[in-house]
């Protein structure tokens, strides 16, 4: 028997993810990597600390798949690991940004004022 | 009748409007919530690819439709020209509205490398207003007849052309 066990997401395009829990390991180290370089009182870096070590500590201590899927509450497993992709390319892209920084130029006064 | 007002809902998305603005001060000049409980972001023109990047990629903030992309103009403002960008979030179903400004002269960053989406709808932008958008990978008319001159939506543009059809 050649087909053991052929799952599928149910999605599109999105393929069963054998072994989740590391890639996710992996992932969210790297993005907790990519925060150090950015200054400590950015609320950026604050927040998205928050949410990864939420996240990274359900992942350590929820081995079932499916229970940590409800856990998450963010749909399934590999949506997950798509999104935390999706937040280190965000993180690394951040450090070149700087967003952190004062507003770059204030608007002409009349710019935002409704009606004219 | 008078639609009943939504208190939660509003202060749901004033608090979620300081979230963005707590984290990218540098482009974010103004938020606001309307009465229809719709938020809106002002920003630096710079901080469009920064801004929409965020929104798309956030763990937050998975704003990864755009829903809509145009302009509207208003000839007395020293910046003419403002675009508008409708955001739809699918992860938490809510809406977001990112506004930006620009005059006739000056490019503007294109959102193609963010949202394909985009594309179209800023070739019609640039057709029926003018603003141009660099690193667009093919920005020409697509609207308008193959050799009309002039940006239709501008609000001196008289009504019925300039030339007699």
């Amino acid at each position: 028997m050649f087909m053991l066990s052929m799952q599928t997401t149910g999605l599109v395009g999105l393929a069963v993810a054998e072994n989740p829990h590391e890639r996710l390991r992996i992932l969210y180290t790297k993005i907790l990597g990519v925060l150090q370089n950015i200054p400590k009182d950015a609320a950026y870096r604050k927040y998205t600390e928050q949410i990864v070590n939420q996240r990274f500590n359900l992942v350590k201590t929820e081995t079932d798949v499916q229970k940590l899927q409800d856990k998450l509450n963010s749909g399934h497993i590999e949506e997950v690991i798509v999104q935390a992709e999706n937040e280190l390319s965000l993180a690394r892209k951040m450090l070149q940004w700087k967003p952190w920084e004062p507003l770059v130029e204030e608007p002409p006064s009349d710019q935002w004022r409704w009606p004219i | 009748t008078v639609r009943p007002k939504n208190e939660v809902e509003q202060k749901r998305l004033c608090a979620f409007g300081e979230y963005v603005a707590e984290i990218l001060p540098k482009y974010i000049q103004q938020v606001q919530v309307t009465c229809f409980n719709e938020l809106e972001l002002l920003i630096h023109p710079d901080g469009i690819i920064p801004v929409l990047t965020f929104l798309r990629d956030h763990t937050n903030a998975q704003f990864k439709s755009l829903a809509d992309l145009t302009a509207i103009d208003v000839p007395s403002r020293q910046y003419r020209f403002e675009l508008v960008y409708n955001l739809l979030s699918l992860r938490f179903n809510s809406r977001i509205r990112v506004k930006t400004y620009t005059d006739e002269l000056t490019p503007v960053d294109s959102a193609v490398s963010v949202h394909k989406a985009a594309n179209w709808y800023e070739r019609e932008v640039w057709d029926m207003y003018g603003v141009f958008f660099a690193n667009h990978p093919d920005l020409r008319r697509i609207l308008t007849d193959y050799g009309f001159e002039g940006h239709p939506f501008r609000k001196d543009f008289p009504l019925s052309g300039y030339v007699e059809v």
